[in-house]
């Protein structure tokens, strides 16, 4: 299983970092291969290549604002996960997305 | 009923983007500015800086301050429509930040709002267009920006910055018909309309009123003003400190700037707060100005100078009063903060 993801926030500082860890914490914990790109103030960092998307078995866009290079993802099944979610509770969205795939039953 | 729902989230995103984009560029804008006014002194004519170098300091700040509305437009367009609301955005938010035509008519941050929500939703459907394949190449370079900006622009123009400029006036009108009455809803209401947009047009509004009267030598309304403009960045400030439960880390790192701000009198420091949770923050702040007018009311404070909070220190009279009203006012105003405020659940 490989995992890409984005995560942003407004403010760019803290937040978007701190789901960043979570999800990738969460992830690890799986088993899973993951790539998390952050898109704080400072821009994007950990950047996504197209061919690691191409690749993805699961997107999930963790973003609370409009983010940059969106084409990347055109035509992309993607999962939008909240924010703040994902910082407290990363298993939930990580299931979430996994439902929204079809990989898990409800 | 989902796709209102969900058009409902499209905006608040995009409000939140354009906030996002706007928040470095209110904090560049405003140290800069208030950096710029150390050492100088208040004069009739507002706060003039030292020398010259800290004046081309103060131009610097001051261009901050403008673009920032601008930019809050351009970035609201873009979250709606991509890139080609950007253009349109920009310019919307120039136009609703310059003063127009005779009246001066400027809608500042709330228009600029309008105008970014606009400007997306209209780029949006332009690019949706189906048109000519000869056509298609010179959309997003030359058809989009050009008639997003036209059209919208003499929207804007002709449409909501008159309307928008008549009610600032019938505010003007309410409230020279109020002074001389009961004083203390006198100071209430200033305490109310002066700090709620937070230095935006009805705050504007405000500012040319008490400004009027210091031309005819009536100074009282102008000081009951002045106590509040340090207000709601100040509180948010404090209200950090006391309540760190409240306040993300995040929050609490950009605030400490805002404290800086409260004190040189620039209110714009509390917008990307007050955006993020306005049904709290705005309250607050309202609370927090309307105590300091009726302490400034009750107390004679006066002043004759167009800036405001503890800068002005020395130009105000009853000066001790003058800073219980704005001490007053702020812990009032960050205690309901904290109050209002639900715990943030933030792992460290």
């Amino acid at each position: 299983m490989f995992v890409v993801g984005i995560t942003a926030c407004p403010t760019g500082i803290a937040h978007t970092y701190m789901a960043q860890e979570s999800l990738e914490r969460e992830c690890a914990k799986r088993g899973y291969e993951y790539h998390f790109e952050t898109q704080g103030s400072i821009g994007i960092e950990n950047e996504l290549e197209q061919e690691d998307i191409d690749r993805a078995d699961m997107i999930i866009l963790a973003v609370s604002i409009q983010i940059e290079e969106e084409e990347r993802f055109e035509n992309k099944n993607i999962y939008y996960g909240n924010v703040d979610e994902a910082i407290s509770y990363p298993e939930r969205v990580v299931d979430k997305a996994l439902k929204h795939y079809g990989l898990l039953e409800d | 009923m989902d796709n209102i729902k969900k058009e409902l989230k499209n905006m608040q995103k995009a409000l939140l983007t354009g906030t996002s984009y706007m928040m470095p560029m209110v904090v560049a804008g405003g140290i800069l500015f208030s950096l710029s006014l150390l050492g100088g002194s208040a004069t009739t004519t507002g706060m003039t800086t030292a020398n010259a170098f800290m004046e081309n300091i103060k131009v610097i700040g001051k261009a901050g301050l403008f673009m920032m509305i601008p930019i809050l437009s351009a970035y609201i367009a873009y979250s709606l429509s991509g890139r080609p609301g950007l253009i349109p955005g920009f310019i919307l938010g120039y136009i609703a930040n310059t003063p127009l035509g005779e009246n001066e008519v400027k809608t500042g941050f709330l228009g600029a709002l309008i105008m970014g929500l606009l400007a997306g939703y209209f780029v949006r459907w332009l690019k949706g267009l189906k048109v000519h394949s000869m056509l298609k190449s010179i959309m997003p370079i030359l058809i989009v920006p050009v008639v997003s900006s036209l059209v919208l622009g003499l929207f804007y123009i002709y449409i909501i910055a008159q309307p928008v400029g008549f009610l600032i006036q019938i505010f003007m009108d309410f409230l020279t018909g109020l002074n001389g009455a009961n004083s203390i809803l006198f100071a209430i209401i200033i305490g109310v309309l002066c700090e709620i947009d937070f230095g935006g047009p009805i705050t504007k509004t405000v500012t040319m009123f008490t400004i009027a009267l210091i031309a005819e030598g009536v100074t009282v309304p102008n000081g009951i003003y002045r106590v509040c403009p340090g207000i709601p960045p100040m509180a948010i400030c404090l209200s950090t400190m006391l309540f760190k439960n409240k306040w993300t880390n995040a929050d609490r790192d950009v605030a400490k700037t805002l404290g800086i701000m409260g004190i040189m009198g620039i209110t714009e420091g509390a917008i990307p707060f007050a955006i993020k949770d306005a049904k709290r923050i705005i309250p607050s702040t309202v609370m927090g100005c309307v105590v300091a007018a009726v302490i400034a009311s009750l107390t004679g404070v006066a002043s004759p100078v167009p800036h405001g909070s503890f800068i002005t220190l020395p130009m105000v009279t009853n000066k001790v009063w003058f800073c219980v009203a704005i001490i007053a006012g702020t812990i009032v105003s960050a205690v309901m903060m904290g109050v209002l405020r639900k715990p943030v659940d933030e792992k460290e």
